[in-house]
């Protein structure tokens, strides 16, 4: 029986009907991952575990866990015990964990099974997934076109139908983005909502991780397993964590959503535009209402985060010196040439280009104007979605300003051109809220995602607002042919 | 940005960018520092900078020892190591 | 041309909390390589700090103790470069916000005293250790040391002599100790400096060109590595030439400080808040606790050793200058009721042995509960105090008990007056013309007969039976 493109909800439903056993499952995972190995969605398969953790799995028992047997990917960003952790980088293409991340944990501890590690951009800093020292990973719907970044990996696995839902981080739009491009549901929780321990860093104030699934509800499922505090992790929230999965079905009549002014949507392509005006209709026929709301500093976010998250960047990436594990440099003369060669070596373009401008905004002289300026209107941003919020429940906006795109047609002369692939999703961690993606249908043969961002721990309305959305339209049942990849 | 301040920050960071390359990683770092100057026009005076999204405390642990100490595996994953320690290139002080 | 010294002290005091700052593994000395060393102190990817409380509160009682002001929100700053035992590339410290500001630590130097003022003191991370001379072409890092609290104490440049800045680290060192704060062992670390000295002609009111000397963790080394520094600024200025700004390394072989080679470049170290961290918040009540529970400080127990123990201002001074002797005489009081002949031992014979090794007395052999029963057993008469010394050369050395000691080797003091009456009078008889001589008024000689006694005795007579009945036996 085939399991491709099944969600999570199936699934536990086919092995609850003893339908297709645990191991079956992961052998079947395994060999899609096998069948689209030319997606390139996977730097490092676990096969000989995870095989072996799915034949201990007894389904026998009373009040089994939703993701009891249920095969996973996760973003190579993570941390796994004895299982290579890259981060699609040569400066760790040798490292193995000797600990897994907490997220991880908690997912595993909840039965599910790790079946591999997605690819991604290289320290997860790219919108495209062309920065992987592992090769470009092609978007299900259209080979040669990227599946968006940095967890691009973790989309096109799921959007392949190769896992029903696997995990990824977002620092400025890297689940939301790739989610949108590859027509699957992603959701960025609030900044401290999961813990960020065994996450490689890439900027510390913004990273967080969160699901990448077909669907609203199995985000939900995927979210309550991995949310939770962490002594480990003291910008983990000790807030109790809600059962997402009860909340989902309140009605959403009079759900107040806004519309942010400043977003200018006359810009982007007609189609985009189309599928927007559709969306609005679809909630205002749910009994949602929409209000024009103002952000005015939201469209600072741009360079608020390209300030931000280069400047701790840097120095997140201070430990891959090449003395306690990853990859060094053979010849070097002493100390500081071996740090240079074995850094220039290990990282590539993107990671130094961003390396140097946090260098830079850090440095003396430069701290004031760069730096603490940004961290300066980034609380601008903050207050005006505070403000907001008093009157909305959410705020909606595309999630992307284009679809997927060819391998190599952006940012290649200029890399702000890429950045501002961004622009929708940044504002949401620079502010710390929650915000997902969800597909609302097709411009030329490829997806487009919807975005909404929620108030602070308010993951449940916006899973809400989704999954009725979901259950009234179709979207997010399309499916790639796939038939590139044969 | 000039050649000199490229060459400040690169060792800085301890990166060193390929003579080919030198002049696009000039020009891309030239685009950025423009992109990010636009947050200049913003006025900001008395605003206090936002460092982290959660304006909380931390929750502290007791003074306990409570090891996960990986000795083995640490020096494993090391580049160059012996029974002992993780060994670097001689450093003269 | 008078020249005047100015030296500014960092102080870097390792508290002695159980475990690190920012992580739970053991800050113990002395373990196995890499051993004390967890995730996080390894620097591996995607590990985070967590807060160890205790170093905090540490901190605030140095501050309390200094009078300064106590900043009780903690905000922490990355200090950003790279060096081999500095694991994340950062070290975690405080910037902007000390947790300590202000307050003054009084010195003394030839019975004069001086006040110091502290600028600030912060808390953050230690390193980890580098080893450079015994692997061949290799310097070898053990971690165990990384991630270490230690408290950074920057005083104002106020110091003017090596002797002053002795008076100042010896004085650091009795207030850290008494304040548990840290334990103080300079031989390993836990209270080093850097000196930061300069020179200018006296009635100058601008600071000349300073170095500054990393790391000097001995009181001798600190006067001696300044005393170098100075002479040779002086000789450069004098010579009209300037001194360059540079850290300095002091050479304890040779006797000499020269620039430090690894840190040639300048550094930029692009601080900026530690994003992984949330500030850290010591509460009212927190505070309170601290103030409620905090140690006694010397000049206090100086006060109460005159009147609870009876003993002279000199003694009582003496003692309670040093943490570790005062714990010890306190034990050693409720042992014994001879305070002033405890004290006595203490100041005398133990304070000698103890400076000769340059040890303090938790370091030694000795327990209070040996040197409480050897105070009673020369209070009891049980030994002379003669014997008492060659007893104590012995606990010294075997850290044996006392009564072990006298058991042994029969050192019991003959205090009967019988047993003691029968050896004066063999004396007597033995030398009638001692005795005569004696009578007829050369009293000096009642010296020799007590000798006489004592050598027949092998010292063990009880000296006040003998003077007592050697008198009524010699008018008879």
């Amino acid at each position: 029986m085939s399991i491709q493109f099944k969600s999570i909800t199936e699934l536990r439903a086919m092995l609850d009907d003893k339908l297709i056993s645990p191991l079956e499952l992961v052998q079947e995972s395994h060999h899609l991952a096998d069948k689209f190995k030319e997606l390139n969605c996977f730097i490092t398969m676990d096969e000989d575990l995870s095989k072996k953790k799915a034949r201990t799995i007894d389904l026998g028992k009373e009040n089994n866990s939703f993701l009891l047997g249920i095969p996973l990917a996760q973003k190579d960003l993570f941390c796994t015990q004895d299982l290579r952790t890259t981060c699609a980088s040569k400066i760790l293409s040798n490292f193995i964990p000797p600990y897994t991340a907490t997220a991880v944990e908690k997912l595993e501890d909840s039965g599910s099974i790790t079946i591999g590690k997605t690819n991604m951009d290289e320290f997860a800093m790219g919108s495209s997934n062309e920065t992987s020292y592992f090769g470009n990973v092609h978007n299900p719907w259209k080979k040669g076109y990227v599946p968006g970044g940095s967890s691009g990996g973790s989309a096109a696995a799921v959007a392949a139908g190769i896992v029903p839902a696997a995990t990824g981080t977002d620092t400025g739009g890297s689940i939301r983005q790739p989610a949108a491009h590859c027509g699957i549901t992603g959701l960025k929780p609030t900044y401290g909502r999961i813990s960020r321990w065994g996450m490689i860093a890439f900027a510390s104030s913004l990273d967080q991780a969160g699901p990448l699934a077909r669907t609203a509800e199995d985000c939900a499922v995927i979210l309550s397993s991995m949310s939770g505090h962490d002594p480990k992790d003291t910008t983990s929230l000790n807030v109790e964590v809600p059962d997402f999965l009860s909340k989902l079905n309140y009605p959403i009549k009079g759900l107040k959503i806004g519309i942010i002014k400043e977003f200018d949507l006359s810009d982007l392509d007609k189609e985009v535009q189309t599928r927007f005006e559709e969306s609005k209709k679809v909630y205002e026929k749910l009994g949602a209402e929409f209000v024009d709301v103002s952000l005015p500093n939201i469209s600072a976010s741009v360079p608020t985060y390209y300030s931000i998250a280069p400047a701790e960047c840097s120095s997140n990436l201070s430990r891959f010196d090449g003395v306690r594990f990853g990859h060094r440099a053979e010849n070097t003369d002493d100390l500081n040439d071996l740090y240079i060669k074995s850094r220039s070596e290990g990282f590539g373009d993107e990671v130094k280009r961003r390396i140097l401008i946090g260098t830079y905004a850090l440095s003396a002289g430069y701290y004031d104007a760069y730096y603490k300026k940004a961290q300066q209107v980034r609380r601008l941003i903050k207050n005006d979605f505070d403000l907001v919020f008093e009157s909305v429940d959410i705020l909606m906006t595309p999630t992307s300003p284009s679809t997927a795109f060819e391998f190599g047609s952006k940012g290649a002369q200029n890399p702000v051109e890429l950045y501002l692939e961004d622009l929708f999703t940044i504002s949401s961690n620079l502010a710390g809220l929650p915000a997902m993606s969800i597909p609302h249908g097709q411009v030329n043969s490829l997806p487009v995602g919807l975005q909404l961002i929620g108030n602070f721990l308010r993951e449940d309305q916006l899973l809400n607002a989704a999954h009725i959305f979901q259950q009234n339209t179709d979207f997010h049942l399309a499916k790639p042919s796939m038939e590139d990849f044969k | 940005m000039d050649q000199e301040t490229v060459s400040t920050i690169c060792y800085l960071a301890r990166l060193k960018i390929d003579q080919t390359k030198s002049e696009k990683i000039q020009n891309d770092l030239e685009t950025i520092i423009e992109l990010i100057s636009g947050l200049q026009s913003i006025d900001t005076s008395n605003i206090k900078p936002l460092y982290s999204p959660l304006e909380m405390t931390a929750l502290t642990h007791e003074d306990e020892e409570k090891s996960d100490n990986k000795k083995e595996k640490f020096l494993e994953n090391a580049p160059a190591s012996n029974d002992d320690y993780f060994l670097v290139p001689r450093v003269v002080e | 041309m008078i020249w005047e010294t100015v030296i500014g002290l960092e102080t870097h005091v390792q508290l002695s909390t159980k475990t690190k700052l920012f992580s739970r593994a053991s800050t113990a000395f002395g373990a196995s390589p890499n051993t004390n060393v967890n995730l996080v102190d390894c620097g591996l990817p995607g590990v985070l700090p967590s807060v160890n409380k205790e170093a905090f509160y540490k901190a605030i009682r140095f501050g309390i103790a200094i009078g300064a002001q106590i900043n009780q929100t903690s905000i922490f700053d990355r200090k950003n470069y790279f060096y081999a035992d500095l694991p994340k590339g950062y070290q975690i410290t405080q910037m902007d916000l000390p947790i300590v500001l202000g307050g003054s630590i009084e010195i003394i130097t030839d019975d004069s005293s001086k006040t110091i003022n502290i600028t600030r003191a912060h808390l953050e991370e230690d390193a980890g250790k580098s080893i450079h001379d015994e692997y061949d072409g290799f310097s070898a890092i053990d971690l165990n040391r990384a991630g270490t609290p230690l408290l950074e104490i920057v005083s104002e440049p106020e110091i003017s002599s090596a002797k002053e800045a002795v008076a100042y680290m010896k004085a650091m060192h009795q207030l850290v100790t008494y304040l548990d704060v840290s334990d103080g062992n300079m031989a390993q670390g836990s209270l080093r400096c850097d000196a930061n000295v300069s020179i200018r002609k006296k009635g100058n009111k601008e600071l000349g060109t300073r170095t500054e000397i990393k790391n000097i963790n001995s009181f001798k080394f600190i006067e001696k590595a300044i005393n170098y520094e100075v002479k040779r600024q002086i000789k450069i200025l004098e010579n009209g030439e300037k001194v360059t700004q540079e850290t300095r390394l002091y050479d304890s072989v040779k006797d000499e400080t020269r620039p430090m080679r690894s840190k040639e470049f300048a550094n930029d170290y692009r601080y900026f808040p530690e994003p992984d961290l949330l500030p850290v918040v010591i509460s009212n009540e927190e505070m309170q606790t601290i103030k409620d529970e905090f140690p006694e400080l010397p000049k206090e127990k100086e006060n109460r050793y005159i009147k609870e123990f009876n003993l002279s201002a000199y003694d009582a001074q003496i003692i309670a200058s040093s943490k570790s002797m005062a714990d010890f005489f306190e034990d050693a009081a409720k042992k014994t009721t001879n305070y002033s002949l405890l004290s006595n031992w203490l100041i005398g014979d133990i304070s000698a042995f103890l400076n000769k090794e340059m040890i303090e007395i938790h370091e030694s052999k000795l327990n209070s509960d040996n040197v409480a029963m050897l105070i009673n057993r020369i209070d009891d008469q049980t030994i002379s105090g003669k014997i008492g010394k060659s007893i104590f050369e012995e606990m010294w050395v075997s850290g044996s008990s006392p009564d072990e000691i006298i058991e042994s080797q029969g050192l019991k003091q003959i205090s009967d007056d019988g047993a003691i009456e029968e050896i004066i009078m063999t004396v007597i008889r033995d030398n009638p013309d001692q005795v005569e001589a004696y009578l007829g008024g050369k009293d000096k000689l009642f010296g020799f007969f007590v000798g006489q006694v004592m050598k027949l005795t092998e010292g063990k007579a009880n000296p006040q039976a003998v003077n007592k009945i050697l008198k009524e036996q010699l008018k008879k």
